[in-house]
């Protein structure tokens, strides 16, 4: 259609140019002059029709490029930090920052006082002696088994070495302590359901 | 009389064999080890002591015991102490509340609030030691406070002796095996569980005999102590069996002194 458009619009031009060259006067020449040779490559020319194709070629890649760069930023929204898991027991209740709950501390008298000291540094004292006590026994032990192991070394090799192996079966040791009232005997416990209401908390 | 033997082969050997001097080194080592063997075997043969394995069982407490007086009064001021440093409770709060409004009623006679020491005192059924109980030796319920060891009279030469319960040692078993055996063997210890506390002896206890009991091959007895802590109680054991339970303080009274030194170690007085 361009070319058809490009055709009527050169026949009209030299139709038109003719009267021009006559108005000139002596040129008479019938070729078109140089602004028609021009103005007839305008609709044809290389540059003309290739732009849109430059614009198909960048304008998908700044596209996805966009995308890609609001997508990123969508992420790094959303790697928010885990929240921290509360730790009950190092909150302190509110019920405890109450002022009207302050104890008056009372007035020791001096012997009292004296007393309390006295009796920390007996303590003190007593419980040292405890310690010292425990290592001890513990040091004995340790000595009565090494000398032990040691006549049995004089005694047979093999003995020995089978007295060295370790024993698989005594791991693991479990043992229930002393408690503050003994067991009863032929105690029947009562049966029942036990709901475990701990609070479970998920980062 | 081995060592000069083995030294009199090593230097004939070496005489006669001067020209392979890379074969001797290992030769002779080769030599020396059948050597030891041999010794070994025939010393085990030659010793003049006699293997016993013995078994120390131990019954733990089942009641943590009662304070000592200094740790009781030691408690009573940390109480105080911890008290004085406390806020108050909801309960006092409501105490001090009820005081203000009766004295705001202005009422002549109102009664003194109750002390507040209630709260120290300990509410618990405490096992009233029964003292009958305690003494009956034979029973493993005695005591339950302290730590018991088991003990046997047997037959050591001719003469019953209070002792820990072993056993000979027999060939072709573990020391730790002849201990479990002198448990096993024991007649009244029929449901005793016992847990053993690793292969190795904790103790050894060396006994010679008498001069005039001497032989070549017997000089006296090595007994060795291996730990067990009773694991079950079982069945009560039946009256006059030659069964001891009997406290770190009351094995004196029965066991002989140089034994009761080496055991001594082996119980922990802790």
């Amino acid at each position: 259609m361009s070319a058809a458009l490009s055709r009527g619009l050169c026949r009209a031009l030299t139709r038109q140019a003719a009267p021009s060259s006559l108005l000139l006067g002596g040129h008479g020449r019938a070729a078109p002059g140089p602004w028609f040779a021009a103005v007839m490559t305008l609709k044809t020319s290389a540059p003309l029709r290739a732009e849109p194709k430059k614009k198909k070629k960048v304008d998908p890649r700044r596209d996805h490029m966009l995308k890609e760069r609001m997508k990123k930023k969508l992420k790094k929204m959303e790697k928010v930090a885990p929240e921290f898991i509360p730790l009950e027991d190092l909150i302190t209740p509110t019920k405890c920052l109450d002022e009207t709950r302050e104890r008056i501390a009372p007035r020791l008298s001096f012997g009292e006082s004296e007393g309390r000291a006295l009796l920390l540094k007996e303590w003190c004292r007593y419980k040292q002696e405890q310690h010292m006590a425990e290592v001890q026994a513990v040091e004995l032990a340790l000595e009565a088994q090494r000398e032990a192991l040691e006549e049995l070394k004089l005694e047979s090799e093999e003995l020995y070495l089978a007295a060295l192996k370790p024993d698989p079966l005594l791991f693991p040791f479990t043992r229930e302590g002393p408690a503050y009232t003994p067991p009863k005997s032929k105690y029947e416990a009562p049966d029942g359901k036990y709901i475990d209401i701990t609070k479970v908390y998920t980062q | 009389m081995a060592n000069r033997s083995l030294l009199q082969f090593l230097s004939c050997f070496s005489r006669t064999a001067v020209g392979n001097a890379g074969l001797r080194p290992f030769s002779s080592t080769a030599v020396c080890r059948a050597t030891f063997q041999n010794r070994n075997v025939v010393e085990r043969a030659h010793s003049p002591w006699t293997l016993m394995a013995a078994v120390c069982l131990q019954r733990l407490p089942v009641i943590s015991a009662d304070c000592s007086p200094i740790e009781q009064q030691f408690r009573q001021m940390m109480h105080q102490m911890e008290r004085e440093k406390s806020l108050l409770s909801d309960h006092e709060l409501q105490l001090l509340e009820d005081a203000e409004r009766m004295s705001r009623k202005q009422a002549d006679d109102y009664d003194s609030e109750g002390e507040d020491d209630h709260g120290d005192q300990e509410i618990g059924l405490r096992h009233a030691s029964v003292a009958d109980a305690d003494q009956d030796l034979t029973s493993s319920e005695r005591c339950l406070a302290d730590s018991l060891v088991l003990l046997a009279e047997q037959q050591v030469g001719g003469e019953p002796v209070w002792l820990l319960p072993q056993a000979r040692w027999q060939e072709g078993e573990t020391l730790r095996q002849t201990a479990e055996r002198a448990l096993a063997s024991l007649p009244a210890a029929a449901g005793l569980k016992a847990t053993f506390l690793g292969n190795a002896p904790c103790g050894v206890y060396k006994f010679k005999l008498p001069q005039a009991a001497r032989t070549e091959s017997t000089v006296g007895t090595k007994v060795f102590f291996f730990k067990a802590v009773l694991s079950d109680g079982g069945p009560p054991a039946g009256p006059g069996g030659p069964l001891l339970w009997a406290k770190r303080d009351e094995l004196r009274r029965y066991l002989k002194p140089a034994y009761m030194m080496k055991v001594d170690r082996v119980v922990l007085g802790l």
